[in-house]
C-alpha cells in the first residue's frame, strides 16, 4: 500500500513554518471524494496496493519516481495567482482600443453568463441520450433557425470550432457537392483579401484531398473583380467574405451566382451582426454561409473559444459538417428532439465521414442563441446600425487629417477599414501605444507590401471622444514623421 | 410557452442598448445591400428569456445533476474556481493580435502548460493551437506528413488503426489524406502482433492506437507494438482520449510513441459544455517539433528593457514559428478559455496528477468488482460477461449484454434507458464496436465509494426489470424514447413558422 495518500487519518502533524498537514498536504482532497478510503477499496477487491491496479503495466514502459511538477495548490492559491499573473495582461478594456481584424470587443448581456454556468448546460457531453437532454438539443435547434433566419439559408448545423475552420469545411462540402460535374476539377477560388492564417487552415483542411486553390482578384477600391470571378465558373466553389478582410461592404457580390453559375458554390463569409442591416447573403444567391459567431454572445478570450456559422441550401445538408438537431416525437407522440442525420459524423462514419468535427462549440452556440434571443429583430438592426456609426464617425474623423489617406473610402464599410499612413504601419502602432492606444492591426503582416496600412477597427463599444483621440494621436504622428521625411 | 419563438410581447428589446455615436439616417450601404426584411427572431424581454433558458436547462443531464458514467468521455466534475479564472479580463478581454508585451501573462501560462503538458506524455514540444481531440489527431497526422515530404518519403500514404479505434483516428487521418489500413483485434481485443506485422511495409506513415485501449485495458506489447511499426519506418500516434488512466504511471512517450494528443476536455475537466468547446494540444518528440503549427510559445531570460511589462523577474516570453510549420489549425492560438481552465484544473493537482489517475483507476476497478459481485448475489450473472478478459482494468470498463439479448431480448440500449429511469446518465453503448451488445463504463475519479456502490445496485436491478418494463423504458424522464427515424425522415431542422 502506498502509505503516503492514507497516512494523514492516523497522524497529523501541525509544526510551525511547515504546511498544514491536516489534509495531507494534498489540496485536490476536495475533488477526490476517496482520498484516505483506498485501503478500504482495494481490499473490497481483494487487493492490498494501489500498485497492484496497475501490475498489468509491464516493468519497462513503468514511469518511476514522481512527475518532475511543481507541487499542488489550494483554490485560494490559484485564483490569486491566476489574477496576479492575468494581471500583467493588458486587457482591451484597459485602453483605447482599435484593434479588430474579423474579431471586434462586443458587449455580453449579463444573463448570458449566469445562465451557462447552469451545471446542467455546462456539465453535460453531446447529447446522446436525447430522453434527458432535451434542454440542450431544443436550445440547438433553436439555435439552428437563428441562424437560418439570419443569413436566410434553410439548413444550419449546431456550430463549428470557428470562422477559419467553417470556411475550410464549407470549401470541402462543396466540393463533395460539385466535383463530378466540375469542369476545373478539385478547384476552389479564395478571395486574395483573405489573410494568410485563414488560407493556412484552408489549405491544412484541404490538401489531403488535393485541392487546388486559387484566387480571385480584387479591384483597387477593395471590391473583387468581376472579371476575374468569370474565370472561376465551372469550379468547386467560390469564397468571399462581406464585408471583406478590409471591411468593404461589396454591392457587386449580389451578381456573383448568376456569373459563376448553379454548379459552383457561392460561399460568403459574414460578420454576422452586420446582417441586422445588410441583405441575408441567402437571399443573393449564396450556396453556403459561414462566419464567426463571436460578436453574437461571445468575449473574444484571446482568440478562442468562438464559434463558427454554418448555413447552407438543402442541397449541401448530406455533405454538411457537423452535428445537427432535428424535432421529433417521442413513443408518446409527444413534441422531442435529436440529433439526426448522424450518418455523416465520423463517430459512425470513420475514414468516410464529411468533416472533422467531434467535439464542437456547443456551449458558445448557446451563448449566441441567448444573446440572439435577447435581441430581438429590431435590437440586431440596433446593434449593427451602432457599429456601422461607429465605423462612419471614424472615416469621416479619419478623412480630415491631410496627412494619412484612406483608399477605400469611396465604398462603405463596417466595422473597419484601411488608413494608408505616411510611414510604416508598425511604427505608427508603437507610437500609438505610447500613448496609452491599442491602434490597430500592421496589415504588413498580412500584404507584405502593405507596410503603410493600418487596419482600425471600430464597434458598438466604440466611443466618439476614443475615435477623437485616435484621430488627434494620428494626425501628430503623420505630421512628424512627414517632416521626418521632408527633412 | 415552450419555444422560443411563440414570444412576441416584449418590443424587440431583452436588453436596452445606448444609442448609436452618430445618426445612422445615412449610412451609405450600397442599395443592393440594403436588408429587406429582418430575421423573425423572437421578441423576448429578460424575464421571459431567463425562464425560457432556465427551464430548458431543467430538461438537461450534467455531471452536476447526477453521475455520469459516459465510457471513453471522462465525465469527471468541473471545478467552478476554473470558471471564474477564464472569465478574468486579463483573458477573456484579451484580442489574440495584441504584440508579445500586452500578454505576457498568457504566454507565460501558455508556456507552463506547455511544459506540463510535455512532461506529463513524455514529448519534447507541444502546441495548444487545436481546438478539439480530433482536430489535433489531424493535426498531428499533418505534421507526420510532412515529416515523411521532407524525408522524400512520398511512398508512406498508409495509417493503420485497429477496429477498436475510436472513430475520429480513421477519420482524422483520412482528412489529412491518408489511406487508411484496418487491423482486427486478438481475439483477447487487445493488439494482434502478427497482424500488425502483415501490414506494415515502407508505405506505413503510422499506426494510431490508444492505450488502454477503448476496452479500457491496458496493451502489454504497446512497445513492441512500436517497435515493429518503427522497424517499418513508421510513426506511433498516441490518441489521448484514455490519458486519464495513465498518468504519472506510464507515458505514450516511455511506450514508443512519437505524437499524441490531449484532450483538455477529458483529462484537465475543460467542461464539455453539451459537446464543446473541447481542447486537444497535440505533444511530439524533437524530431517532428519543427513541423507543429504555430506559433508556440517560448522564452528567454529577461533583459533590462522588459521589465514594464514582464509577468515575472525572470522570463520573458514570446510566440515564434516552428521552422517548417504546417500553419494554422485554427486561425488564433486555439481555444485558450480551455486551456486557462485546465492550467487551474493542473495548478490543485501538481504532481499529484498521479493521485488522479490512481483514482480514476481505482473508482472503475471497484465499480467493475461491486456489479460483478452484485450480479452474483442477485442471481443474474449470466446476463453479461467482460468485453474483455482483464484481471484489472483502467479507467473504463466494458460489458457485453450479448447473453442478455439472446436469452431476454433485452440490449445494451434498454439497459441504458432503464439507467436514465434509476436517475444515472446511461454509459456508452455499442462502442467499441468488436464488442456485441457492448456498454462502455467510466466512473472517474471524482465519484465517491457510495455512489459507486449505490450505481452497481441500481445497474443490477435494471437487469431484474421485467423486459416488457425495459422495451418501454424510460418512463420517468422528460420525453421517453425518441424516434429517430420520424427525424431523420421529416427533417424538421428549424422552428416550422408556418405551421
Amino acid at each position: 500500500m502506498r502509505s503516503s495518500s492514507i497516512a494523514f487519518a492516523t497522524k497529523p502533524t501541525f509544526m510551525l513554518g511547515q504546511r498544514c498537514e491536516c489534509d495531507g498536504g494534498k489540496h485536490m482532497v476536495d475533488q477526490l471524494p476517496n482520498l484516505g478510503r483506498e485501503k478500504e477499496m482495494l481490499e473490497a477487491m481483494g487487493m492490498s496496493s494501489m500498485d497492484d491496479l496497475f501490475a498489468d503495466i509491464p516493468e519497462t514502459v513503468r514511469l518511476k519516481g514522481e512527475l518532475p511538477l511543481r507541487g499542488p495548490q489550494s483554490e485560494e492559491e490559484i485564483i490569486a495567482d491566476a489574477r496576479r499573473i492575468l494581471g500583467a495582461n493588458v486587457a482591451l478594456g484597459d485602453r483605447v482600443n482599435f484593434l479588430g481584424a474579423g474579431l471586434n470587443r462586443n458587449y455580453v448581456p449579463a444573463s448570458v453568463f449566469q445562465l451557462i454556468g447552469r451545471g446542467e448546460f455546462l456539465t453535460s457531453y453531446t447529447p446522446y441520450q436525447p430522453e434527458v437532454s432535451q434542454g440542450m438539443l431544443q436550445a440547438m435547434w433553436e439555435f439552428q433557425t437563428l441562424i437560418s433566419e439570419l443569413v436566410g439559408l434553410e439548413v444550419s448545423n449546431l456550430s463549428v470550432y470557428d470562422g477559419s475552420t467553417a470556411a475550410a469545411e464549407a470549401i470541402t462540402c462543396a466540393i463533395r457537392l460539385h466535383n463530378r460535374k466540375a469542369t476545373q476539377k478539385d478547384t476552389i477560388y479564395l478571395s486574395e483579401l483573405l489573410p494568410p492564417s485563414r488560407v493556412s487552415v484552408i489549405h491544412n483542411y484541404t490538401q489531403g484531398g488535393g485541392v487546388l486553390i486559387k484566387t480571385l482578384r480584387h479591384n483597387s477600391d477593395g471590391t473583387l473583380n468581376l472579371e476575374s470571378l468569370s474565370e472561376a465558373a465551372g469550379s468547386c466553389g467560390i469564397y468571399v467574405e462581406q464585408p471583406n478582410p478590409l471591411g468593404v461592404l461589396d454591392g457587386g457580390l449580389t451578381r456573383v451566382k448568376e456569373i459563376i453559375g448553379e454548379n459552383t458554390a457561392f460561399i460568403v463569409g459574414v460578420a454576422p451582426v452586420s446582417l441586422g442591416l445588410l441583405e441575408a447573403p441567402g437571399n443573393y444567391g449564396a450556396d453556403i454561409v459561414v462566419g464567426e459567431g463571436q460578436a453574437l454572445g461571445s468575449p473574444i478570450t484571446y482568440g478562442g473559444p468562438l464559434y463558427g456559422i454554418f448555413a447552407c441550401t438543402k442541397a449541401y445538408l448530406r455533405q454538411m459538417p457537423g452535428r445537427i438537431v432535428g424535432r421529433s416525437i417521442d413513443v408518446d407522440g409527444k413534441e422531442a428532439f435529436c440529433l439526426t442525420l448522424s450518418t455523416r459524423e465520423q463517430h459512425i462514419r470513420r475514414h468516410r465521414a464529411t468533416s472533422n468535427i467531434c467535439t464542437n462549440e456547443t456551449l458558445i452556440a448557446l451563448m449566441g442563441a441567448m444573446h440572439m434571443s435577447l435581441l430581438g429583430p429590431e435590437g440586431l438592426a440596433k446593434l449593427a446600425g451602432r457599429n456601422m456609426a461607429a465605423c462612419q464617425l471614424a472615416k469621416n474623423k479619419l478623412s480630415e487629417i491631410p496627412t494619412i489617406a484612406l483608399p477605400h473610402s469611396m465604398n462603405s464599410h463596417y466595422n473597419e477599414f484601411v488608413v494608408e499612413l505616411p510611414g510604416a504601419a508598425s511604427d505608427c502602432i508603437a507610437y500609438l501605444d505610447t500613448q496609452g492606444l491599442i491602434g490597430g492591426y500592421d496589415l504588413s503582416n498580412w500584404y507584405a507590401q502593405r507596410r503603410n496600412w493600418l487596419l482600425v477597427s471600430f464597434n458598438d463599444q466604440t466611443k466618439a471622444a476614443e475615435i477623437e483621440l485616435l484621430a488627434a494621436h494620428l494626425a501628430v504622428w503623420s505630421v512628424s514623421v512627414t517632416k521626418g521625411v521632408s527633412a | 410557452m415552450s419555444h422560443l419563438f411563440e414570444h412576441y410581447g416584449a418590443n424587440g428589446k431583452g436588453y436596452s442598448q445606448p444609442e448609436p455615436i452618430m445618426s445612422t439616417d445615412n449610412l451609405q450601404i450600397p442599395p443592393s445591400l440594403i436588408r429587406k426584411n429582418l430575421p423573425k427572431w423572437p421578441r423576448i424581454s429578460e424575464p421571459e428569456m431567463v425562464r425560457h433558458y432556465t427551464w430548458l436547462s431543467n430538461r438537461n443531464f450534467g455531471i452536476d445533476t447526477g453521475f455520469y458514467p459516459l465510457g471513453s468521455c471522462t465525465m469527471k466534475h468541473n471545478p467552478r474556481v476554473n470558471e471564474v479564472i477564464a472569465q478574468l479580463p486579463g483573458i477573456a478581454d484579451l484580442h489574440p493580435l495584441q504584440p508579445d508585451h500586452q500578454i505576457q501573462g498568457t504566454l507565460a501560462i501558455f508556456h507552463e502548460m506547455q511544459e506540463m503538458l510535455g512532461i506529463c506524455a513524455g514529448m519534447d514540444a507541444v502546441t495548444l493551437q487545436p481546438v478539439a481531440g480530433a482536430q489535433g489527431e489531424f493535426t498531428a497526422m499533418r505534421c507526420i506528413q510532412e515529416y515523411f515530404r521532407g524525408r522524400g518519403e512520398l511512398q508512406r500514404t498508409k495509417v493503420i488503426v485497429p477496429d477498436s479505434a475510436h472513430g475520429t483516428n480513421p477519420a482524422s487521418a483520412s482528412m489529412a489524406g491518408f489511406e487508411i489500413i484496418e487491423i482486427p483485434s486478438g481475439e483477447d481485443g487487445r493488439i494482434d502482433l502478427d497482424a500488425l506485422r502483415a501490414v506494415v511495409g515502407d508505405d506505413t506513415a503510422a499506426m494510431m492506437i490508444t492505450n488502454p485501449s477503448t476496452l479500457g485495458v491496458f496493451e502489454p506489447e504497446i512497445a513492441e507494438a512500436a517497435d515493429i511499426v518503427h522497424a517499418a519506418g513508421g510513426q506511433m500516434y498516441y490518441d489521448g482520449a484514455n490519458f486519464n488512466a495513465i498518468l504519472g504511471r506510464t507515458s505514450p512517450g516511455i511506450m514508443g510513441f512519437d505524437a499524441v494528443h490531449y484532450n483538455l476536455h477529458k483529462t484537465f475537466s475543460q467542461p464539455h459544455g453539451g459537446g464543446g468547446p473541447g481542447s486537444g494540444p497535440i505533444g511530439v518528440k524533437s524530431h517532428l517539433a519543427e513541423f507543429l503549427p504555430g506559433p508556440i510559445v517560448k522564452r528567454r531570460p529577461i533583459l533590462a528593457g522588459d521589465r514594464l511589462t514582464a509577468v515575472n523577474q525572470e522570463w520573458w516570453y514570446h510566440w515564434q514559428d516552428p521552422e517548417n510549420s504546417i500553419g494554422k489549425v485554427q486561425q488564433w492560438h486555439g481555444n485558450s478559455g480551455a486551456v486557462i481552465r485546465s492550467w487551474a484544473f493542473y495548478r490543485r493537482y501538481g504532481k499529484d496528477l498521479k493521485t488522479m489517475s490512481e483514482h480514476a483507476v481505482l473508482n472503475a476497478n471497484y465499480l467493475r468488482h461491486k456489479i460483478f459481485q452484485e450480479a452474483e448475489a442477485k442471481g443474474v450473472r449470466h446476463l453479461f460477461c467482460d468485453g474483455a478478459p482483464a484481471d484489472v482494468v483502467k479507467h473504463e470498463f466494458t460489458l457485453s449484454l450479448a447473453p442478455m439479448k439472446e436469452e431476454m431480448g433485452i440490449g445494451a440500449m434498454d439497459i441504458a434507458k432503464g439507467l436514465l429511469d434509476k436517475g444515472y446518465m446511461a454509459p456508452t453503448v455499442y462502442f467499441p464496436l468488436i464488442v456485441p451488445e457492448c456498454m462502455m463504463i467510466e466512473p472517474t475519479e471524482t465519484e465517491s465509494k457510495e455512489t459507486l456502490d449505490e450505481f452497481a445496485i441500481k445497474f443490477v436491478e435494471v437487469l431484474q426489470e421485467d423486459p416488457e418494463v425495459l422495451h418501454q423504458a424510460p418512463m420517468t424522464t422528460k420525453v421517453r424514447r425518441v424516434d429517430e427515424v420520424y427525424a431523420a425522415r421529416n427533417l424538421i431542422l428549424s422552428y416550422p413558422f408556418d405551421e
